[in-house]
């Protein structure tokens, strides 16, 4: 089978992009407003929840950048999954480290 | 069949005559090399994570309010109040609040809130030139290139100027006044890792510039090269958003 047109395999770029692509930025740069509000609202406060809201504003940032900037959200469903899926396990990993590590100050204290 | 990789490129399908995931072999090579570094990079958030936890968390500050007036010798005022010590990992509130140019004022945050801005802002030319170079617009893709450029090494500038200050106020690898020396030596390895590769990013994008410049990418028809590394610098944006959110929010 021979393909010579020059023609860029790959899935659909929506029309729209740029309107898409500042609409995203607007979006990261508000989320980042709110991280820092929450920042300076809340330096008094010293709760693990605090730390979950940035850790998941952290996260719908990471959705933006890389669905519609790196462009995975037109992309293959394989591909995605090809690279999110690893990702995952890497997230169960920190999260027993952190466990870990908390067993570790533990020990610390022991004498 | 003994082509070169410049006509595989044109054609956009591998030996088999089809593009596998339907995008181009650079494309997914990057993408799995992005996926490599993105565990190396987790290597060291997950290090950062665990040494962090296997210290007491940071002392409460209840003393110094932000844009409040800090003398001179800040450090040893801390050390002295009892909130830098071996025990606890020191509040990045209390390390990283200085801005250039303005000297003894509480700025917990401010200058990396800037460093944040100007890479997200970096990030936006871009995809913005990624998007020119669908439409097949040099002077676009060149415009935006050259401010991505600009963006990143504005980005290096400011993080030159934290380390110095941070070094300045006797941060080494092996001992720093905050607290416990594993402080100083992750905060060197993270964000001089992630320094690393935005200074890899802007050289990437010099070459490409001049490549667009120059009219290679017009020639072979396509600006594929720039989504590459587009994607790279994409990727280098992303790292940052946890390292924003790991070393200074939390």
């Amino acid at each position: 089978m021979q393909h010579t047109e020059e023609h860029l395999e790959h899935t659909e770029t929506p029309h729209d992009m740029k309107s898409q692509i500042w609409k995203t930025f607007w979006i990261l740069f508000a989320l980042t407003i709110v991280d820092i509000a929450l920042y300076f609202m809340l330096l008094s406060n010293h709760s693990i929840l605090k730390n979950w809201v940035f850790i998941i504003l952290g996260v719908v940032k990471a959705y933006y950048i890389v669905g519609v900037f790196m462009h995975m959200k037109f992309e293959r469903k394989v591909l995605m999954y090809t690279i999110i899926l690893p990702m995952l396990f890497v997230v169960f990993l920190v999260a027993l480290m952190i466990i870990e590590g908390n067993f570790t100050n533990m020990l610390r204290w022991v004498k | 069949m003994a082509t070169n990789t410049l006509s595989t490129e044109k054609k956009f399908t591998w030996g088999g005559g089809k593009s596998p995931f339907s995008v181009s072999y650079g494309k997914l090579m990057m993408w799995i090399f992005l996926l490599s570094d993105a565990f190396t990079f987790s290597s060291l958030l997950i290090a950062y994570g665990f040494i962090r936890h296997s210290y007491q968390s940071p002392i409460p500050n209840e003393i110094v309010k932000p844009l409040s007036d800090v003398g001179h010798n800040f450090v040893e005022h801390m050390q002295q109040a009892g909130l830098f010590v071996q025990e606890n990992w020191p509040s990045p509130e209390l390390v990283f609040n200085h801005f250039p140019f303005i000297h003894g004022i509480h700025l917990p945050l401010f200058f990396v809130s800037l460093m944040t801005f100007i890479l997200i802002f970096s990030s936006v030319t871009m995809v913005l030139a990624v998007e020119a170079g669908h439409r097949m617009a040099k002077d676009e893709v060149a415009k935006y290139m050259l401010l991505t450029i600009i963006g990143g090494a504005a980005f290096l500038g400011c993080q030159a100027w934290e380390w110095n200050t941070f070094i300045g106020e006797g941060a080494r690898l092996y001992s720093n006044p905050f607290g416990p020396r594993s402080f100083a030596a992750l905060f060197f390895i993270v964000t001089g890792f992630h320094g690393f590769h935005v200074f890899s990013g802007v050289v990437l994008n010099v070459i490409i510039y001049l490549n667009v410049l120059a009219g290679t990418y017009e020639k072979r028809g396509h600006y594929e090269m720039v989504e590459k590394v587009g994607l790279y610098w994409h990727f280098v944006d992303l790292v940052w958003v946890f390292v924003f959110t790991f070393y200074y929010l939390l």
